[in-house]
């Protein structure tokens, strides 16, 4: 029933199409791949690629998908919107950080960052960075950074974003973003609501996802203000409040939900005075969980944790060549839960930067930082990289660190097991990039390798109980290529393709195998044709084939897939800031899943509106 | 965080409690029936728990030559015995096959393991069943608590035979876990993950708790043997009469190696684990023995003796692995000799003979 409704409409849009088409105006489609933000900075010798808010719009509020069809990264996901968790460049979900303007949100309980408990429209843009960034962004940072940022300007001008989305499935998401500012002030708030009763079909008779329902509520709040020509202070806000269910892969299972809700607030004060820029910033996080391990009874296990950071940042530009950054944090976290006792712990950092541009076409950088905590033997992290151009057509870039991930709540505090001897997973890494542009046409082939030591593993002591322990090592290392190319073919004919191929080998040190769940081969492309008003676009995501085997046994292997997208859009208003549109997602209907037995929606479909005003 | 509940769960199971056994398995059909062709008899399943896939049967014949994996999968297409299987009871033709995280019994024919029927409603977490008067017994974990909440939701389900409806359930307040028919009493653990120290005895004819016995020492594994009660803790080997409750003999297993665990009795010889190490005593000894019967080498680290039983004068190990892969089972003659080590599915937790 309610899929035939769906493509009644579909097919009705469809219909209408060649009318609507006869709108002459020329579409400039804003979709950026490739570009370098303010990252860029300090990112010399890596690659940043941005997703700016048409793309986040393009793959539903599930921040997951929106990584999943345009980045390297691979997930690993418990079905639709349920448990994620990624993997860069072969590392672990706790090797992948995640920052929200700048300050890195990874649970300060698990070390992770699931990625179905974000929402996608809260950010004005999402910035991916491949390889090590300890130095700047602290624990986590190894396989690479995930980058959540909010966009202020002091452009006097207002602009609201309205945008509605219903699909199947009953799945809701509603976004509304203001923007408006003056020359002194700028304010930014968005709001989203994405929900799902998530009960798509498998590809078995008769089954279908129980128990998968989801919703979340997001608002992110951003505000600066001028103090003087020298001075400004800003201030970001984001609450997240969100439930999911658990899906089952029997109906007889337990029902099981997680609710989350989580507050994150940032103060930050910039100041210039003579070749100095300083930045104070203040954050206070708060992360809060629930698990119900049985929706029929009220109990449940949570964790709570607060995190206040202090940092101070200084910047010196010794000359228009060279500059000189001191980092100094402080990072103090009290949390408690089932299981954890409250525990509080303090960690300190300092971390000094210089970028040097000698000449033209050649900049470096390097950057050391070094931790002063009770908690674990900090090791010395550093960080180098290079970018030489060497004409218009090529650069090579290169980067050498050494990074970490910090023990966390769970493996410090778990009462009666946590382990206070245990040291941070370190790694030491190495990667180069070929980067290649002529005219409309970027391609850039980065290779790596990454040697992961002192993986903390939770095994059984002498006396059985079990206790987490630094054991394992991981070689991990491959190749990635990113690529975009746009151009208008004739007046009002623009076309834009991208794409991105990884290949990785992330190897057991111990035992040689591949790490179950990590393909050989992902790749992901998007390709855009623009006429006029009318614009048609399709995506894909494949996926190699992963061993589920700890000793690659490949008769359990999980089947390789290749998921495609398609979307109709129309813009329309006096304007042209009006978008009508619709999708269908999995259009090849494949049947595919990440992890085994949870299986993810065949065909589905889904219908837009965007105001723009 | 849904990841580390279920490690601590597993932790706790295979840390404590390494017994996957009980005297119901050995139940030999008395009905001569003529067989189908492919018949799974004259040999013993082993029972794998399954990884992040469901759970699987291996079948092995008695002359440990032919071995079959996966023989549900292979029989059922498109169907499996559920996640985390743990543990198969028998009656007549049928064997139940129980699925701690799918919550469900499934029944097959014991030789061909044609599916059959399904129980898959009103239980929580079983652990294990056993057949008597017409009713399956089964004990049930219910939800694996939050640390600190000290009420226990265990209890055991009484289903009809028939109908396979739950009659009637009946809630202990403790850890419930391995169960025993003898007699026509039902006998019940209340015991696991290192704390209780007492066994239910259950009237099969009113389904009441008659009696409880205790035990001086935390429980983990027991046995029932002639009108005696032989209780394994992880230190103390005690004989209990099963009659009074009084106990008749203790002895103390002192070992640097770890802790004694998995309790059989066979052919009036004492067994029981400690570590990768089986010891053997005869049931009238006066002390423990101070050296093993023999050592069995793994590379599990936390699978050592996740699968241990003794039947017709041979010693079976099921070792399990790292839980992400196959893993093996060992079979050695009881002077410890190795006949055969054979690889089997993921995660072996047990042997249940089909003669």
């Amino acid at each position: 029933m309610k899929k035939t409704h769906f493509y009644t409409i579909f097919l009705g849009l469809l219909c209408g199409l060649p009318v609507l088409a006869q709108n002459d105006t020329l579409n400039v489609l804003d979709e950026v791949f490739l570009t370098d933000t303010k990252l860029k900075d300090f990112s010399t010798g890596q690659q940043v690629t941005v997703l700016n808010d048409s793309i986040l719009k393009k793959n539903g509020a599930l921040l997951t998908s929106a990584l999943n069809f345009n980045t390297n990264i691979y997930f690993k996901e418990n079905g639709l919107g349920m448990v994620s968790s990624p993997s860069f460049r072969g590392t672990s979900a706790s090797q992948t950080a995640v920052l929200w303007n700048g300050i890195n949100i990874n649970s300060q309980f698990n070390g992770q960052t699931d990625f179905n408990t974000l929402n996608a429209a809260g950010y004005d843009n999402i910035s991916v960075r491949g390889g090590g960034g300890s130095v700047v962004y602290g624990t986590g940072a190894i396989g690479g950074t995930v980058h959540l940022n909010t966009n202020l300007d002091f452009s006097e001008k207002t602009k609201q974003d309205i945008f509605l989305k219903y699909g199947s499935f009953n799945t809701l998401d509603a976004r509304y973003k203001v923007k408006t500012s003056g020359n002194k002030w700028s304010l930014s708030v968005a709001a989203a609501r994405n929900s799902s009763d998530n009960d798509y079909e498998w590809p078995i008779e008769g089954k279908k996802n129980e128990n998968g329902e989801f919703y979340n509520n997001n608002l992110n709040l951003g505000f600066a203000y001028r103090l003087n020509e020298k001075s400004t202070l800003k201030f970001y806000s984001e609450i997240f409040d969100g439930e999911r269910h658990f899906s089952l892969i029997r109906p007889s299972e337990t029902k099981t939900k997680y609710q989350n809700f989580d507050t994150r607030n940032l103060l930050e004060w910039v100041s210039e005075f003579g070749d100095f820029v300083s930045v104070a910033r203040l954050a206070l996080l708060d992360e809060n969980y629930r698990y119900y391990a049985n929706i029929a009874t009220e109990n449940y296990s949570s964790g709570d944790a607060q995190t206040f950071i202090g940092k101070y940042d200084l910047n010196y530009s010794v000359s228009k060549t060279l500059e000189l950054n001191s980092v100094l944090t402080n990072t103090y976290t009290d949390g408690n839960g089932s299981g954890i006792t409250e525990n509080t712990r303090n960690i300190f950092s300092s971390a000094v930067l210089m970028k040097h541009r000698p000449f033209q076409k050649f900049q470096y950088e390097l950057g050391i930082r070094k931790e002063i905590t009770d908690n674990y033997e900090s090791p010395l992290l550093f960080s180098a990289g290079t970018h030489y151009k060497f004409n218009d057509f090529y650069s090579l870039k290169m980067n050498i660190s050494r990074n970490f991930r910090i023990p966390t709540y769970n493996d410090l505090y778990w009462a009666g097991a946590g382990n206070p001897e245990l040291n941070p997973e370190t790694s030491n890494q190495v990667e180069l990039g070929n980067h290649f542009k002529h005219k409309d046409f970027k391609f850039s082939l980065t290779g790596y390798y990454i040697q992961i030591d002192d993986m903390i593993r939770w095994l059984p002591s002498e006396t059985g109980m079990w206790r987490p322990r630094n054991e394992e090592s991981v070689e991990t290392y491959g190749i990635e290529v990113l690529t975009g190319w746009q151009k208008q073919i004739f007046k009002g004919h623009q076309i834009s393709a991208s794409g991105t191929y990884a290949y990785t080998v992330s190897e057991n040190m111990n035992t040689g195998y591949q790490l179950i769940y990590v393909p050989f081969h992902k790749a992901t492309g998007s390709l855009t044709y623009a006429f006029k008003d009318f614009s048609i676009d399709y995506q894909l995501l494949y996926n190699g084939e992963v061993y589920t085997r700890s000793d690659n046994n490949s008769r359990y292997n999980m089947d390789a897939y290749l998921v495609s997208n398609l979307g109709l859009s129309y813009n329309f208003g006096k304007k042209n800031t009006y978008k009508i549109g619709a999708r269908v997602l999995n259009f090849f209907d494949e049947e595919y899943r990440s992890v085994e037995d949870r299986w993810m929606p065949g065909r589905n479909f889904n219908i837009y509106l965007n105001l723009n005003f | 965080m849904k990841r580390i509940s279920k490690l601590l769960t597993m932790a706790i199971l295979s840390g404590f409690f390494l017994n996957s056994c009980s005297s119901d398995d050995d139940i030999v059909d008395p009905i001569e029936e003529p067989q189908p062709e492919q018949a799974y008899s004259d040999g013993f399943f082993v029972l794998n728990e399954g990884g992040s896939g469901g759970g699987s049967v291996t079948f092995i014949d008695n002359d440990l030559q032919n071995v079959e994996n996966e023989i549900y999968q292979q029989v059922n297409a498109e169907d499996d015995p559920g996640q985390y299987i743990q543990s198969i009871f028998f009656n007549e033709d049928l064997a139940y096959i129980v699925s701690n995280g799918s919550n469900m019994i499934t029944i097959v024919d014991r030789y061909t393991f044609e599916y059959v029927d399904r129980i898959d409603s009103g239980l929580l977490s079983p652990r294990y069943g056993v057949i008597e008067n017409g009713k399956i017994y089964v004990t049930n974990q219910g939800n694996y608590e939050a640390p600190g909440i000290t009420e226990f939701d265990d209890f055991i389900a009484i289903i009809d035979l028939e109908t396979l409806e739950i009659e009637q359930t009946i809630e202990t307040n403790t850890v419930l876990e391995y169960i025993h028919e003898e007699d026509g009493l039902i006998y019940v653990q209340k015991a696991a993950f290192g704390t209780g120290n007492e066994i239910a005895v259950i009237d099969s004819n009113s389904d009441e708790i008659i009696t409880t016995i205790g035990t001086e020492e935390t429980l983990n594994s027991f046995e029932i043997e002639d009108g005696v009660l032989y209780a394994l803790s992880s230190n103390k080997l005690e004989k209990i009469d099963l009659a009074t409750g009084e106990l008749l003999v203790e002895f103390e297993i002192n070992s640097d190696a770890g802790n004694a665990g998995n309790l059989e009795f066979e052919n009036d010889m004492i067994y029981y684990t400690i570590g990768n190490s089986v010891f053997m005593m005869e049931e009238s000894a006066d002390t423990v023995p101070e050296e093993a019967l023999f050592s069995y080498t793994s590379n599990s680290d936390y699978g050592v003796m996740y699968g241990f039983e003794v039947e017709n004068d041979r010693i079976y190990i099921a070792d399990g692995g790292d839980f992400a892969s196959n893993s093996f089972v060992e079979i050695y003659t009881t002077s410890g000799e190795l006949i055969e080590n054979i690889e089997v599915g993921v995660g072996p937790n047990g042997f249940y003979f089909n003669d």
